[in-house]
């Protein structure tokens, strides 16, 4: 079944037209969802958390429509939003019980299930002290667990590495990647970095002011072009010589050469030319497509092929 | 003027130590200051752009030092991380403010200038305040080039930008380094960096942990085994070939393929060619796996 599914939604400020007759259906898994600023990303998000009403068109989340039945839907979603959000004088734990509590739970289930949340995103210690003294990555993880606090059947994560550093990164994608898969959460994240979305996501969801831009699985976005990458550590020259010797015509791009991938045997031609010049051979690859082609300009669309 | 030097340079904040003992040369091109977050990366900046006094040491552009020494705005540009722009201002009246203020002989030209480089000329008549976070920091760096400067500093500039404006500003870098300026520019996302330049500087906990392209940097990492994976027509077979070499140090066969750690990367790199003909085994992919600024990268901030 689809978690969320959208039918010519529409919904027009005054002034602009955030999302113009969108409709998508997005099946469970991790699912990247990118756009431009101001493509429309934050709207949806409120739209699907039934806070907005949308102006025209049809919207359910996990089967539900959150326009009349927002309470439901929010039961059984969890948000992390991007902005700074947390009450700095409050202590972790306490901030994850009483949303726990928001979400309808008992007093000593919330402060279970707190506990819990706050363990699983790598808070440990750490969770009985004020969250103003909290760094970047441990007030991300915060916003995380409140959103897992309740055992929601969707995560909406909107910019949850936003500020972090190169290890907090990693953590937070790992424990996306974790999420989605150990725990069998359905988790949308909105993010401006493709590679992560390459690295995290089953599927993408890209919008483009208002409308569906495309929506995929990533396998079918970073599929095979039929050009063959080779780098050398040295001697790229000789080598390109060589190879132009033997008809293959390759083109030098940065530090690899590309030569067109015509059959099978253009491994072994490279390969043996390789062996005859004694060169380090350092990296033998065909190129595939990339997510961020969807964004490209004309002069990085080039550099592509 | 377009050499950044520094010598020795600390700073400390009472009993904080921020930055110490960094000595450190920057030419021209594009180059990447990274580090993980606290390790003091703004406060080097601000000390190359004469913000802050090091503590210690000395910071000079082409031998003048930029502390307490205001005629090196003549030659260097800043784009500081915090969005200092007022809002009420057109991007024409921000860029052709800062012209005047650099008292230049002809402003309004700098200016038109300055905003076609970051072609922001089309939208030059709306305020900053209806501006997308992108428009507005291609504008910040319009502002910080007005005055041709040879040397342009940027603090985390892409910074809440969506994908096609990063795109732009690391092809803007890109050119700025190829017209000959020194760029310096900090981030976090090391793809991108590693895409605009792969010359970097890297502090960790204030001190300089490498500096130069990373990989070099990672040939020079000889206690670590390089690890290469590989596809073939026949990965077992090829495994065993391999582990009988010297250079080998380990194989694994995995879901998709072999990984190989190899102790010696020029043996390697050239036996495997051999070895894999000698087979009459197809080689469909070799990819290096940790030769990647991200990897080079935490082998550096763990060691």
């Amino acid at each position: 079944m689809a978690i969320i599914e959208t039918r010519s939604l529409t919904k027009a400020y005054p002034r602009v037209v955030a999302l113009d007759q969108l409709t998508l259906q997005v099946d469970p898994g991790v699912i990247g969802l990118v756009g431009a600023n101001g493509a429309g990303k934050s709207t949806m998000i409120k739209v699907l958390l039934g806070l907005l009403a949308p102006t025209s068109g049809e919207v359910r989340v996990l089967g539900i429509d959150p326009v009349t039945r927002g309470h439901e839907v929010r039961a059984r979603v969890g948000y992390m939003p991007e902005h700074d959000c947390l009450p700095p004088d409050m202590i972790a734990a306490e901030f994850v019980t009483h949303m726990a509590r928001m979400s309808g739970l008992p007093k000593t289930v919330a402060r279970e299930r707190a506990s819990e949340a706050l363990r699983h995103v790598g808070l440990y210690e750490e969770r009985y002290r004020q969250i103003g003294g909290y760094s970047t990555g441990m007030k991300q993880r915060v916003k995380l667990a409140q959103a897992l606090v309740h055992d929601p059947d969707l995560l909406l994560l909107d910019e949850p590495t936003n500020g972090l550093d190169p290890a907090g990164r990693d953590a937070m994608l790992n424990l996306i990647h974790r999420i989605g898969n150990e725990f069998g959460i359905s988790v949308v994240v909105c993010s401006h970095l493709l590679g992560e979305v390459e690295r995290i996501c089953d599927s993408l969801v890209a919008i483009e002011a208002g409308r569906l831009l495309r929506a995929d699985r990533i396998e079918s976005m970073t599929t095979g072009t039929d050009v063959l990458a080779i780098e050398v550590a040295e001697g790229t020259e000789a080598l390109a010589e060589a190879l132009a010797a033997k008809g293959i015509q390759p083109r030098l791009d940065q530090r690899a050469l590309l030569v067109p991938l015509s059959n099978e045997d253009t491994y072994d031609v490279v390969l043996r030319t390789v062996a005859d010049l004694d060169l380090p051979l350092h990296r033998l690859e065909q190129r595939h497509h990339r997510v961020a082609e969807l964004f490209a300009t004309e002069r990085e669309a080039s550099n592509v092929g | 003027m377009t050499t950044l030097d520094l010598t020795g340079v600390s700073r400390w904040y009472g009993n904080v130590v921020a930055i110490n003992d960094i000595t450190m040369s920057l030419g021209p091109g594009v180059t990447g200051l990274l580090g993980p977050n606290g390790a003091g990366k703004t406060t080097l900046l601000h000390m190359m752009a004469g913000f802050l006094a090091p503590s210690r040491g000395e910071v000079t552009l082409d031998k003048e030092p930029t502390w307490r020494h205001p005629e090196i705005y003549r030659h260097l540009g800043l784009v500081s991380e915090r969005e200092a722009a007022h809002g009420f201002l057109t991007g024409w009246e921000f860029v052709y403010a800062s012209a005047k203020l650099h008292g230049l002989a002809d402003p309004k030209g700098a200016a038109k200038r300055a905003l076609e480089l970051v072609e922001m000329t089309e939208s030059q008549n709306r305020r900053l305040s209806t501006y997308s976070k992108g428009m507005r920091q291609r504008t910040r760096v319009a502002a910080a080039l007005v005055h041709d400067p040879g040397v342009l500093l940027l603090d985390e500039p892409f910074n809440g930008m969506d994908p096609r404006q990063r795109l732009h500003m690391m092809e803007l870098l890109h050119d700025l380094g190829d017209e000959g300026r020194t760029v310096l520019f900090s981030s976090h996302i090391l793809e991108e960096v590693e895409q605009v330049s792969g010359t970097v500087q890297v502090i960790v906990a204030g001190r300089l942990a490498a500096s130069g392209d990373f990989r070099t940097i990672r040939r020079l990492m000889t206690h670590r085994p390089h690890v290469f994976a590989i596809v073939s027509s026949d990965d077992r077979r090829l495994a065993v070939a391999l582990m009988a070499s010297d250079s080998v140090a380990g194989v694994s066969l995995g879901g998709e393929g072999l990984v190989v750690h190899a102790g010696d990367y020029g043996t390697f790199t050239r036996e495997l060619p051999r070895i894999a003909l000698a087979q009459g085994i197809r080689v469909r992919r070799l990819t290096p796996s940790d030769e990647s600024l991200e990897s080079v990268f935490s082998y550096l901030v763990a060691a």
